[in-house]
């Protein structure tokens, strides 16, 4: 075991690009691929109609946000589908494989970002930081992670995975593949 | 030996464990595709949300016959169980009655009556089963993310990987980094705690979250396992072990018991960093080699 606990000043910190923890997971491209190894996509982009949202409301139980639905049809068999979901304060961008029966296959997160408490938003709390270290190794944001249990960004992701379980249900289903 | 090549490190992250798991190492994508096939394993075999579960399972139907469960879940309960005897009770995993109760876990489906047993009723059978002498509600949410993230680690490991990341929530193991990772608490004041790990196993728990009131006790998540009352939710704990799912697991016992929790950290080879609100940091088994 390998590890040290340090305290930073805070006026030795420096925020990098603000404050929260971004990281990129999967381009689109390779989400697909990770999935459907070899297979190739055709984009089958749909809108939802207001009585699609309606019915795929109420078998979810989940508010539809947006009727726009980027949909690829998936050469051996199946959908690929880029959604998002309000996290604990921004989107998170995530992928849903589903077989040919509409069996989830695999949900892939292609972005997070971790938002710092609520001391750190706090913009008298990140006054300090202003102006000061900028040659300090150590950059809130950027090499300093906090430690998150993610329960409620976890949640949303699942609730936005029933939701395209029934918008499988209403849009795709009967297009049959 | 692949280790001559400059191998690409991919990072992936999806959600299990009712939090998001995610996975770096320098590895293929199929072998970190094998390690998420582990923690989905993982969450399937132990969910108390699901009725199909093992979890599920025996808190149904272990107090009447013996249920045959994967070996997975043979090794949590051995594990938990040997977490129980050493804190003579403090972790125990039969809290998923209080859990319950306190509305932290959906009531078990045709649940009536509060079962009343603990973590001494849990029998496992040499032929793999699970017996209850009375009935009680298994909660592995104290222990299964720490299992998970070591079964992970171990796939990445044996297909080769030699620097590895796996983060279940904050239930964190590292392997053979070169640069550290840093994590923050939120507990700050006019300093900020940072810790560094380049190998071995972090886990932290603060009560805050999800605490709420409940007969006039604000309760965390957490349960003292003897007194069956909530651990004190303002406090922040983080434990360092080699393996997660006793970093996991001794979280909950530093939550509860505190500096009284140091002789268990060394049978571990563990230490843990503790903050509360009136005393502020303090270290617990120092006597790390």
């Amino acid at each position: 075991m390998k590890a040290r606990l340090i305290f930073v000043p805070l006026a030795g910190l420096a925020i990098a690009g603000g404050p929260a923890y971004a990281t990129v997971y999967l381009s689109v491209e390779q989400a697909q691929q990770v999935m459907f190894p070899g297979a190739t996509f055709t984009p089958d982009n749909r809108t939802l109609t207001e009585d699609q949202v309606k019915v795929i409301e109420k078998m979810s139980g989940v508010p539809v946000r947006n009727k726009q639905l980027k949909i690829w049809r998936v050469s051996t068999g199946g959908w690929f589908i880029v959604d998002e979901v309000v996290g604990k304060h921004e989107y998170i961008p995530f992928a849903l494989g589903l077989d040919d029966k509409g069996n989830v296959k695999d949900v892939e997160i292609l972005e997070y970002r971790e938002a710092y408490g609520g001391q750190i938003r706090d913009p008298e709390w990140r006054r300090q930081f202003v102006g000061k270290g900028p040659d300090a190794k150590l950059q809130l944001g950027r090499n300093i992670r906090n430690i998150s249990g993610a329960t409620l960004s976890s949640r949303h992701i699942t609730d936005g995975v029933e939701r395209l379980l029934a918008t499988y249900a209403v849009v795709l289903a009967k297009a049959g593949h | 030996m692949r280790s001559s090549l400059q191998k690409l490190v991919t990072e992936r992250a999806q959600p299990w464990l009712g939090t998001i798991v995610s996975i770096r190492a320098d590895a293929p994508q199929e072998v970190i595709s094998a390690a998420f096939e582990e923690v989905a394993l993982i969450h399937r075999l132990m969910s108390f949300h699901d009725a199909a579960s093992d979890v599920s399972r025996v808190n149904r139907e272990a107090h009447e016959r013996p249920v045959a469960v994967h070996r997975y879940t043979l090794e949590v309960l051995d594990c938990a169980l040997r977490f129980a005897a050493i804190s003579n009770g403090c972790f125990d995993i039969s809290i998923g009655a209080e859990l319950v109760e306190w509305g932290l876990l959906p009531r078990p489906e045709g649940a009536t009556a509060r079962p009343e047993g603990t973590w001494h009723d849990i029998q496992l059978l040499s032929d793999g089963s699970v017996f209850f002498e009375r009935p009680l509600w298994v909660d592995l949410g104290g222990i299964a993310k720490g299992f998970a993230v070591d079964r992970a680690m171990e796939r990445l490991l044996a297909e080769g990987a030699e620097q590895a990341v796996v983060n279940a929530g904050g239930d964190i193991r590292v392997h053979g980094l070169t640069e550290p990772i840093r994590l923050s608490a939120e507990t700050v004041t006019d300093t900020m705690p940072v810790l560094e790990l380049t190998d071995g196993s972090v886990a932290s728990s603060s009560g805050h979250l999800q605490r709420r009131q409940v007969q006039g006790m604000t309760c965390g998540p957490h349960v003292h396992g003897v007194r069956r009352q909530p651990a004190p939710a303002d406090r922040f704990v983080c434990v360092l072990a080699e393996q997660c799912v006793a970093a996991d697991a001794l979280t909950k016992i530093v939550m509860a018991e505190g500096s009284k929790s140091a002789g268990i950290l060394r049978e571990f080879a563990a230490l843990a960093y503790v903050h509360d609100p009136d005393t502020g940091w303090q270290c617990i088994s120092e006597d790390e080699d």
